[in-house]
């Protein structure tokens, strides 16, 4: 392409920015970590409560080579993985069936509202009478967060898809079906990708707080371990862990949005 | 009456909200012959819509009835806002009521790609509506109507949401698209030019409830095309009868 100057110009500084916008956030991350360790090594500070960027690498060096770190990690993310997929899934069928029957959407949308406003996690301790204190109650924890959430933001989107676009449907002489598959739902994808965004990391929280109350594995099993025994390495280094395992699963959700927006 | 496509007779519509009932129209009669161009001009909100919705069958009169004395007529409806799915391409947008209605055939879908090459946006075939002009994506709608083969073609003020300029051109393209493939229309608007520079005969509605109040019968010669005949004197003439009419 021939571009004038300006223009070539302009893209530059475009490009620039760009790589100074990332070059500066990898170094806000080195200067945070360096102050850290700094701070550990100059001891302006208790590496007991506060541990440092090396003791945390070093507590990850140990799981691995005690064979736990999978293990944990495995545990968590199947918890987490099983809850956002049961979760989305049965959030969305719920919001079809509720588009699907105005009358009984009308009837329990108080219901929804309370159960959305609701602090799931308070149903903890319920699950684990009914369930067992183990990972059916974890996972139940995390559907139950992402559910309902799920269900509110994909109804939304259903019901905002342009009634008149459905009005042109009942002109070209569509069934309800035909409505709802051919503009009710491709209307609606933003809104589920939108909804599996949020419910990713409120599959993240159902199962850390279950790992928390319930189990003898996981990464919530470990943080909640390493504090009670004052292992504060332990803990840094599996919110360390939960984070990367965090992001690149918000990552993946994105990665799926954007094939969706295409 | 006999030789009529569509005949509606002493009809009166009501809607009722929790707020009372409202009479949108109220005791009209009219026909429409095979191969008319009728114009409805009334004020926003007369009733235009309601009427257009009970012939299309899609809500039942409170009192009188329409029919169709020469058998079923099948209809297709165009909106003011073309309501093209953003998410399918032009072709597929044309064949959406042949899908709907299970009638996409290879033969169908060649007839609708044709339609759209010969009223020329056969170069925007795979292309979205987000990249077309308004009066292209108007245009796309009244083809994705026109793919199911209608007798008589319903339209719903569809050139009021685009500019002057568009409006006037693409109401000289839709009159013709009309003629060509041979189609009775019914085209309602609150823009008296538009009727009167469209149509053959203009039915002019009082205000709300809706009543025919005067029926004017327009005497262009034949095979004048909607720009030309805004430019003759008889235009002006129906124009201010019709203004006049809707003033009192
Ligand atoms: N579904 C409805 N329920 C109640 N009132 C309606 C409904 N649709 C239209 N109306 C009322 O009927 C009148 C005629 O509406 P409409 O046919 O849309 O007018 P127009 O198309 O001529 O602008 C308006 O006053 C409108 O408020
Ligand atoms: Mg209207």
């Amino acid at each position: 392409m021939n571009y004038s100057k300006e223009h070539a110009a302009y893209l530059r500084a475009i490009r620039t920015h760009g790589w100074t916008v990332g070059l500066c956030r990898v170094l806000v991350l080195v200067l945070l970590l360096g102050l850290w360790e700094l701070g550990a090594r100059l001891g302006w500070f208790d590496v007991f409560i506060l541990s440092s960027p090396s003791r945390v690498l070093s507590a990850i060096g140990r799981l691995w080579g005690e064979g736990s770190l999978l293990i944990h990690v495995g545990v968590t993310l199947y918890e987490t993985i099983m809850g956002f997929l049961l979760g989305t899934g049965l959030g969305i069928l719920l919001a079809v069936l509720l588009w699907w029957l105005p009358f009984v959407n009308e009837v329990m949308d108080p219901y929804l509202v309370v159960l959305n406003a609701l602090p799931k996690i308070a149903l903890g301790p319920v699950l684990i009478v009914w369930i067992g204190a183990g990972m059916g109650s974890i996972i139940v924890m995390a559907v139950l967060i992402s559910l309902v959430v799920t269900t509110v933001t994909v109804l939304s989107g259903f019901t905002a898809a342009a009634a008149e676009k459905q009005f042109l449907m009942r002109t070209l002489g569509a069934s309800k079906g035909q409505t709802f598959v051919k503009v009710v739902l491709p209307a609606g994808v933003p809104h589920m990708m939108s909804a599996l965004k949020i419910s990713v990391g409120m599959s993240w929280v159902g199962v850390i707080v279950g790992e928390y109350l319930v189990s003898k594995s996981g990464l919530g099993y470990l943080i909640v371990y390493g504090g009670q025994v004052f292992k504060l390495d332990l803990v840094m280094a599996s919110v360390v862990i939960l984070c990367v395992l965090a992001a690149l699963m918000y990552g993946a959700v994105a990665l799926l949005e954007k094939r969706f927006r295409k | 009456m006999e030789g009529a496509l569509l005949s509606v007779e002493n009809v009166s519509v009501y809607y009722h909200t929790p707020q009372g009932e409202t009479e949108a129209v109220r005791d009209l009669s009219f026909q429409v012959q095979k191969g008319e161009f009728v114009a409805v001009v009334g004020p926003s909100g007369c009733g235009k819509t309601t009427m257009l919705s009970l012939i299309m069958g899609l809500n039942p009169p409170s009192k009188g009835q329409v029919s169709f004395p020469q058998g079923p007529c099948p209809m297709g409806y165009m909106l003011q806002r073309d309501n093209l799915l953003e998410w399918r391409t032009l072709e597929k947008n044309a064949i959406l009521g042949l899908e709907v209605q299970h009638k996409l055939t290879e033969e169908s879908r060649a007839k609708t790609v044709g339609l759209l090459k010969k009223y020329g946006l056969g170069d925007f075939l795979s292309h979205y509506p987000s990249q077309l002009s308004g009066g292209m994506r108007q245009k796309a709608a009244l083809i994705r109507t026109l793919a199911l083969d209608p007798e008589m073609l319903l339209l719903d003020e569809p050139f009021s949401a685009l500019d002057y300029q568009t409006r006037l051109t693409l109401a000289n393209e839709v009159f013709s698209i009309i003629r060509q493939e041979g189609k009775t229309a019914l085209l309602v608007t609150h823009d008296i030019g538009e009727a009167v520079s469209m149509a053959d005969r203009v039915l002019v509605f009082s205000d709300r409830p809706a009543t025919l109040k005067r029926e004017v019968v327009l005497d262009y010669p034949r095979g004048m095309t909607p720009l030309e005949r805004r430019g003759t004197p008889a235009f002006q003439d129906h124009f201010a009868a019709i203004w006049k009419e809707l003033e009192r």
